[in-house]
């Protein structure tokens, strides 16, 4: 592997669609362009098994010259972003097995395309081994081939079920049934909206559709997960309760069913990665789907100058939404990079076609989260016992004690008083569940402090003491 | 997944996986649902998240502790330990 | 009668010496109201470690204060204290050569003739107080009165268990806007962002903004912040046993530099993490990080104990402490203005000192002579003008 860049003119983290995209449109003048992921192989969530050619662009428009200009360096993840002057500096560590590696790239412009995660919610019995997030079980498929078990229940909210269900029924598995939280009634809603990019989706519908038929699995709406059970304590899953939902999800008495099944996703959207954003301190909104995104202009800028997003950051919407973005924001980094009016200029046209698909496609993630809602009212109503952090083990009855008897009122409280997201994960996998449990709304504020994490991965105190001699 | 498989030794048993697999994924091929215990509830994890985010797949590698395993990508000859809550030595 | 409810006190501020005071007051007797514009430790109670530290005071007021403190809240682990992680644990001063040693032995020696227990520690002993300590220090001198807790759950039991006894009533995200002054500038009350709240007696235990909250009754009060961070490790079986610093730290503790100072500071806590603290600067209320702060807190703590090289680093956090110029907190009635009371400007000491204050505080409410001389902490002795 050649030797990783101290300085580049464009930085993209996140090697997706978002930041594949970019880094394309990017190196259009020539721009160094250095492109990290964490993972070993790029393509981001969607493309697991990696990219050969290059991706989202239509075919013949695209230049193997200026892919090749492209630097890109897998297995390294961003810790950390700074300004410095007019330059962005963003830490990377090396991967899993290079833990002590630790590296600075100073770039003139920097576009984030970091993705997301599930989003999660605290459901009895979610800490079991065998639960596992959907999309975590849809890379485990795609990218190592490996089932997440023998006879899984796909469950949550929102069309990604149907995603998880074909990767888990095409790789051979068993799906007992597909538990949609949410009543279809509400697409009809929204239906204006969600048309004209609905329609274009509609074949992959038609495809879920196909696949449930043929393999007889039940779509169940208007159900919910209430508990997974394992053979005793800590066991493995063994079965999982369903029930019916009232449109706040509250269980309805009586409506239970029990599914034998050793595996169960879990998922409830996805939430956006912002640690390298927060650190840098862009401003962010709360998006249709309630959680936290970066705010962007029509170019994908930032508040903060030289600093760009693209993909799941800016707000959930799917990987063709994303890759435009990407087209965007790589096209506006050369914008910001041109002193001579000699290079390229972006063609009008073409901006004006992707500014209309990036605005048909938000629309249309839009309707789809006002659609799949995730309300966390019926979180607090739970059994005390449910864990609320897995890192730290912390139950629902801690964190309510802490709400309604030690005075917290937000999440950064409830975690100072209960470590509630203070442990490995740093808050990734409750954040969610804790803000749910915070009385009254949800702030942007309490948000982006809960998204603020100061290092982005765990890195050894050695190679942290070594990096201050460098 | 055509290619020749490669041996690695999990809590030291050989066991022949996929190359490309990540270790994670190498462990549940071989039946393995769980391969750490919590700190406090000593409770079995093993995959959950699947993309490094929430860490509770942390496994030892080659000899060091809490290395996520749905990140690392299997090499012959790999030796994968199940390992405790707070693991550090 | 105007709106809002009266108390026989109001005490601004819901950190741990806000907490402390109330508790005292409601011991008393009185009704107590504790308002705050965030949740419970909002402030630099929920942005420091919690020390209850004697041996790094040289022999004076504040050292004073600190035996008093240290002795309350022993007394307070019968209130709150499992709930709290309080755990006298004991302190272990560093010297890493000899002529550091010698410094830290006289330093002890002046600390001793104030009733502070100090005991000089070399070779195996100090290895077997602290086993995983660098072996190639020359010595150390061991406090077994330093205590430690966790300062959010100690403010937040002792503010929840008023509440349960019906003393306490607690006003969180309330910003204090204004003082209510009657005759002859007798405070009546606070004035907040949604009502009046009536009391014949405010303690400003603002913290870091305690200065502000002293403007708002007319008065000066210089408190100013002194920024520090923290590094917090993954948790691990218990490898720090006490808390252990290296002489530089004292220095650092009493210096007037406005530049960066570090040195440091290591110890476990009950969850397993290990904190490692700390850094000094004066840069107002700047939040911008700086990588260097964190790699020189981790090279220090790595030289204490060199086991920690592959321990990772999960996180850094940081807050101000508040800080007077001469380094000692404010507190006791102002006599400027009848009725106002400070309990501010702690720096980096306000947990450790945060139950004598209350204590004092609650003595002076009640018109008892006081444990302890409050003249050194008065507001006063800045000599500042009414503004
Ligand atoms: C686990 C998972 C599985 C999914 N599976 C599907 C699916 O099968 N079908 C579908 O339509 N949608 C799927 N999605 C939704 C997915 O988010 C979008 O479809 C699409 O991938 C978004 O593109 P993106 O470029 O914004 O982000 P991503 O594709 O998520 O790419 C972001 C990239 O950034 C990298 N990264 C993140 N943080 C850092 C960092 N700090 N340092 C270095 N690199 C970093 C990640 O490794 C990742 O490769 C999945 C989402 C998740 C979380
Ligand atoms: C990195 C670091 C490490 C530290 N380590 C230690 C240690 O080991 N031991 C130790 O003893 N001390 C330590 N300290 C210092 C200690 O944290 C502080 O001295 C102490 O927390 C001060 O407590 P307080 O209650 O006075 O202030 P705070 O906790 O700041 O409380 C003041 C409260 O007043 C509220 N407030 C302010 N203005 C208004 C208003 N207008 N209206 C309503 N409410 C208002 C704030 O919201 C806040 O909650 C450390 C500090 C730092 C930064």
């Amino acid at each position: 592997m050649t030797e990783l860049a101290a300085e580049c003119d464009v930085l993209v983290i996140g090697a997706g669609a978002a930041g594949l995209s970019a880094a394309y449109e990017a190196a259009a003048d020539g721009n160094r362009v250095v492109v990290i992921d964490a993972n070993a192989r790029p393509g981001g969530q969607y493309h697991r098994r990696g990219v050969k050619d290059p991706p989202y662009f239509p075919a013949g428009t695209t230049d193997a010259q200026r892919w090749a200009n492209i630097a890109t360096y897998m297995g390294w993840q961003a810790y950390a972003a700074d300004l410095d002057g007019d330059l962005v500096v963003v830490r990377l560590r090396g991967d899993e097995r290079h833990r002590n590696d630790l590296h600075a790239v100073s770039t003139r412009v920097l576009v984030v395309a970091t993705g997301a995660v599930d989003r999660q919610l605290a459901i009895p019995g979610w800490q079991r081994p065998g639960v596992m997030a959907g999309g975590g079980a849809q890379s485990l498929i795609k990218g190592s081939g490996v089932l997440p078990g023998r006879r899984t229940l796909v469950t949550g909210t929102g069309p990604f079920l149907l995603a998880v269900t074909a990767a888990i029924v095409q790789a051979g598995g068993e799906v007992a049934a597909v538990i949609e939280a949410n009543q279809p009634r509400r697409l009809i809603r929204h239906a204006a909206q969600l048309m004209p990019t609905g329609l274009m989706k509609s074949g992959e519908a038609l495809k879920f559709a196909a696949i449930l038929a043929r393999h007889r699995i039940p779509y169940l709406t208007g159900h919910r997960v209430t508990e997974i059970h394992g053979a005793e304590d800590d066991a493995a899953v063994a079965s999982a309760v369903v029930h019916r939902v009232d449109e706040q999800w509250r269980p309805i008495e009586g409506s239970a069913r029990t599914f034998e099944v050793d595996c169960v996703t879990l998922g409830f959207g996805f939430t956006a990665q912002l640690d390298l954003l927060m650190q840098l301190d862009c401003e962010a909104v709360q998006s249709a789907d309630g959680g936290l995104a970066v705010c962007v202009d029509d170019n994908q800028m930032t508040s903060v100058p030289r600093v760009l997003a693209a993909g799941e950051t800016t707000g959930v919407g799917g990987v063709d939404l994303a890759a435009v973005e990407g087209r965007i924001a790589g096209i506006q980094a050369c914008h910001l990079l041109r002193t001579d009016g000699q290079r390229t200029q972006p063609d009008s046209k073409v901006m004006t076609g992707l500014y209309r698909r990036r605005g048909h496609l938000r629309r249309f993630a839009k309707a789809l989260a006002l659609s799949f809602p995730t309300p966390t009212a019926w979180v607090a109503e739970q059994t005390g016992d449910t864990m609320v952090c897995r890192c730290e083990e912390v139950s629902l009855t801690t964190v309510l004690e802490a709400r309604d008897d030690l005075g917290a009122t937000d999440a950064r409280a409830i975690k100072l008083l209960t470590r509630a997201g203070m442990g490995w994960c740093q808050g990734r996998m409750c954040s969610y569940t804790v803000e749910g449990l915070c009385p009254g709304p949800t702030s942007v504020a309490s948000q982006k402090a809960a998204a603020n994490r100061p290092i982005g991965v765990p890195i050894p105190l050695g190679a942290v003491a070594k990096q201050g001699r460098a | 997944m055509s290619d020749p498989l490669c041996t690695v030794v999990i809590d030291g048993r050989p066991v022949q996986v996929s190359p490309g697999m990540s270790v994670a994924a190498a462990m549940m091929s071989t039946g393995l649902r769980a391969w750490r215990t919590t700190r406090h509830g000593q409770a079995p994890r093993g995959l959950f998240c699947g993309i490094g985010a929430c860490f509770d797949c942390l496994v030892m590698l080659n000899g060091e502790p809490n290395v996520r395993a749905c990140l690392v990508t299997v090499e012959p000859g790999d030796a994968i330990t199940t390992q405790g809550g707070a693991t550090n030595d | 009668m105007p709106s809002g409810q009266n108390y026989d006190a109001i005490v601004i501020g819901a950190g741990v010496v806000g907490a402390c005071c109330a508790h005292y007051l409601a011991e008393a007797g009185l009704c107590v109201g504790v308002v705050d514009r965030g949740s419970v430790a909002a402030g630099t109670t929920g942005a420091g470690e919690g020390n209850i530290l004697v041996s790094d005071k040289e022999p004076g007021a504040e050292l004073d204060l600190a035996l008093l403190s240290q002795r309350l809240w022993t007394e307070l682990i019968d209130v709150i204290g499992s709930a709290c992680e309080l755990e006298a644990k004991g302190g272990i001063a560093v010297g890493y050569d000899p002529s550091t040693f010698e410094h830290l032995q006289q330093f002890a020696a002046k600390q001793r003739d104030s009733g502070v227990i100090a005991t000089e520690v070399t070779g195996g002993d100090l290895l077997a107080l602290e086993p995983h300590l660098n072996p190639e220090v020359a010595g150390a001198i061991y406090y077994p009165q330093d205590m430690q807790t966790q300062p959010m759950l100690a403010a937040a039991h002792l503010i929840a268990r008023g509440v349960r006894v019906g003393r306490i009533t607690l006003h969180t995200n309330t910003d204090v806007v204004g003082i209510r002054q009657g005759d002859g500038g007798a405070v009546t009350g606070v004035e907040t962002a949604r009502e009046t709240l009536w009391a014949p007696i405010v303690v400003n235990a603002a913290g870091t903004w305690g200065g502000q909250i002293a403007a708002m009754a007319g008065v000066e009060v210089p408190i100013l912040p002194r920024r520090g961070f923290i590094l917090v490790t993954e948790p691990l079986p218990t490898t720090v046993h006490r808390k252990v610093y290296s002489a530089q730290y004292v220095a650092n503790v009493a210096s007037d530099e406005a530049s960066l100072q570090t040195a440091a500071v290591v110890e476990g806590t009950e969850s397993g993490t290990i904190l490692i603290g700390a850094s000094r600067e004066r840069v107002g209320f700047d939040r911008t990080r700086d990588w260097s702060i964190v790699s020189t807190l981790a090279a220090q703590a790595l030289q204490l104990f060199p086991v920690l090289e592959k321990v990772a680093l999960m996180r850094t956090y940081g807050g101000f402490r508040p800080y007077c110029p001469d380094h000692m907190p404010v507190i006791g009635p102002d006599a400027r203005v009848p009725g106002l009371l400070h309990a501010c400007g702690h720096e980096g000491a306000g947990v450790g000192l945060a139950a004598a204050t209350g204590h004092v505080i609650a003595q002076s409410v009640m018109g008892q002579t006081t444990s302890i001389d409050l003249q050194p902490f008065a507001a006063e002795r800045f000599g500042a003008l009414h503004v």
